[in-house]
């Protein structure tokens, strides 16, 4: 193995216990199953970043520059204020750019903890649309499409 | 009551028992005894006194009988059988009464019955009969005395072993590293067995214990690997662009059953976790902290229902493990949410005694029974049917008491710390 790889563990165990032993170890990071792809994705990016990051820790993708450390959002370098949930998402749609993420994996990204939620995702299309909206408003791009009650794509 | 005070009390309450009947029986047996030695002289002494007055037509002088003095007393024609019985005679002073055996009967004198009586003082056996009750109740409290301090000595170190292995059974942990018992060698054979038992006892509670613990690991594990991947299939199958709406569609009920289907096995598998106690990571939470974490992370959806939130929060620290009360509070906070309507109300109390979680919602009592049983939830309810169970079983968990009132229009949930 060499010694750069990064490692996450995907284990069907969420005990807390559990994960820090796998931390401790020196994983970079522990997935619980079931997970989704678009999450496994997501850890992948942020881990490969980590490794690689050299002085500033940025995300492009086309004219968005996302600010990592500073938690921050700029088009063509003017800072967008967003909220700390359309910041998780730009993020989690930027990991996945091009590539359809479903409402059920946004939801877990998103509300992990408190997803004891039914099939009503409700309070998650205020957070798409509102995220949707600064950004059309910002580049004058609409970068979703919505693909038929199952989920965006973000290109 | 401690096995000494109880084992002391029922031998010395058994050895009073035993001497009070004993010296009732040695009382009686002299008493028996004498009187009859007694009657047998005053018998032959009777006789003897019938002899001579038949023979010397005249009544005995006092001092013509050595030691019985008789009396006589006319009675006409009548007569009276012979008979011996207990009597009381004054002194000639007439200062001092002595108890005494007497012999009354009849005798014929000159054509007229006399009664005839002959005492014998009894005070010689009185004494005797004091002198053993002295004795006997010496005894008692000899025996007493002894039994109190032999019982003590003996006890303690008889019972050493036995205390031992209670104490030892009160640091057994079934998480805990395994102790040694240590327990002084005995010779008694029913310590022995117990030491013997309880190791074996506790040998198979930690087996047991682990091979629960590797049930629902390796559970979880056997059943969140097929749901990852019919979720990681599913994430594939949505990326091809030819898929019509009904096909999609059909996908999303897939992704929905999944996502229910994984929750249903966390929740089962979490109520196993806490009703075999196979959570443990006990700590102080500041209980008020805990719920506002919550409320801000479910702000989002509150904000889409228009729910209005009121929060009365007082100090109050538990003892317990953070996971599960991260549970509890979300559970009661999430079906105060999920069961009330848009623009509908909720409110949190916390004070030293009790935590309420209300809502407004359906103005329809629950039934108080049957709302904390498994899989019991209306049909509209999208949830598990478990999160109350699982809510009350972490309430058991920590001896809290977790109960349901309507009070229109607020269904009211509260945990009695």
């Amino acid at each position: 193995m060499r010694k750069d790889a990064g490692i996450i563990i995907i284990s069907a165990r969420n005990a807390l216990d559990d994960r820090l032993t796998a931390l401790n170890l020196g994983a970079d990071d522990y997935l619980v199953k079931p997970f989704h792809l678009a999450e496994l994705k997501a850890r992948i990016m942020a881990i490969y970043r980590r490794r690689n990051f050299k002085g500033e820790n940025l995300l492009n993708y086309d004219q968005i520059t996302v600010d990592l450390d500073m938690m921050d959002v700029r088009i063509d370098g003017r800072s967008l204020s967003l909220t700390r949930k359309e910041f998780e998402m730009l993020l989690y749609f930027i990991a996945n750019k091009n590539k359809v993420v479903s409402h059920n994996a946004l939801v877990d990204h998103l509300w992990r903890d408190e997803s004891v939620w039914g099939e009503s995702f409700d309070f998650l299309y205020t957070h798409i649309k509102n995220l949707r909206k600064k950004l059309l408003e910002a580049t004058g791009k609409d970068y979703f499409s919505s693909v038929y009650g199952i989920g965006y794509k973000f290109n | 009551m401690k096995l000494l005070s109880k084992y002391t009390l029922v031998s010395l309450s058994v050895s009073l028992i035993i001497f009070v009947i004993g010296g009732i029986i040695y009382f009686k047996t002299i008493s028996y005894l004498s009187d009859q030695q007694l009657d047998r002289d005053l018998t032959e002494e009777f006789a003897e006194k019938v002899g001579f007055i038949d023979q010397h037509q005249r009544f005995p002088k006092p001092f013509e009988f050595d030691t019985y003095e008789a009396k006589f007393q006319g009675i006409g024609q009548s007569s009276e059988a012979t008979r011996s019985t207990d009597t009381i005679v004054s002194t000639n002073s007439g200062e001092k009464t002595i108890p005494c055996r007497a012999i009354i009967g009849t005798v014929r004198f000159h054509g007229t019955n006399y009664r005839m009586i002959i005492t014998a003082s009894t005070e010689t056996t009185q004494s005797v009969l004091k002198l053993v009750s002295t004795i006997t109740l010496a005894l008692i409290i000899l025996l007493f005395m002894t039994l109190l301090i032999v019982n003590r000595i003996v006890f303690e170190r008889i019972w050493q072993p036995f205390y031992q292995l209670l104490r030892h059974l009160k640091d057994f942990s079934l998480t805990g590293e395994p102790k040694p018992i240590t327990v002084n060698p005995t010779k008694i054979k029913e310590f022995v067995e117990l030491n013997e038992a309880i190791v074996h006892m506790e040998e198979r509670a930690k087996d047991e214990y682990q091979s629960l613990k590797f049930f629902t690991e390796n559970a979880s594990h056997e059943m969140m690997t097929p749901v990852a991947l019919i979720n990681s299939k599913l994430d594939n199958l949505i990326q091809d662009e030819t898929l019509n709406s009904a096909q999609l569609e059909q996908l999303n009920d897939i992704y929905s059953a999944s996502r229910r289907l994984s929750h249903l096995n966390q929740s089962l598998l979490l109520l196993v976790k806490i009703d075999n106690g196979l959570i443990h990571d006990v700590s102080e939470l500041d209980l008020s902290k805990c719920i506002k974490q919550k409320v801000a992370q479910f702000e989002d959806v509150m904000l889409e229902k228009n729910i209005k939130i009121n929060l009365n929060l007082l100090p109050k620290t538990i003892k317990a493990s953070k996971y599960l009360i991260d549970i509890l509070i979300s559970n009661l906070l999430s079906n105060a949410i999920r069961h009330n309507y848009t623009g509908g109300e909720t409110a949190i109390f916390l004070d030293e005694s009790m935590l309420s979680i209300e809502n407004t919602g359906n103005e329809q009592l629950l039934d108080t029974r049957r709302i904390f049983e498994r899989f019991e939830k209306s049909p509209s309810s999208e949830g598990t049917g478990l999160g109350l169970t699982i809510a009350r079983n972490i309430c058991l968990t920590y001896g809290f008491k977790l109960e349901y009132q309507f009070t229109p229009p607020f269904h009211r949930f509260f945990v009695l710390f």
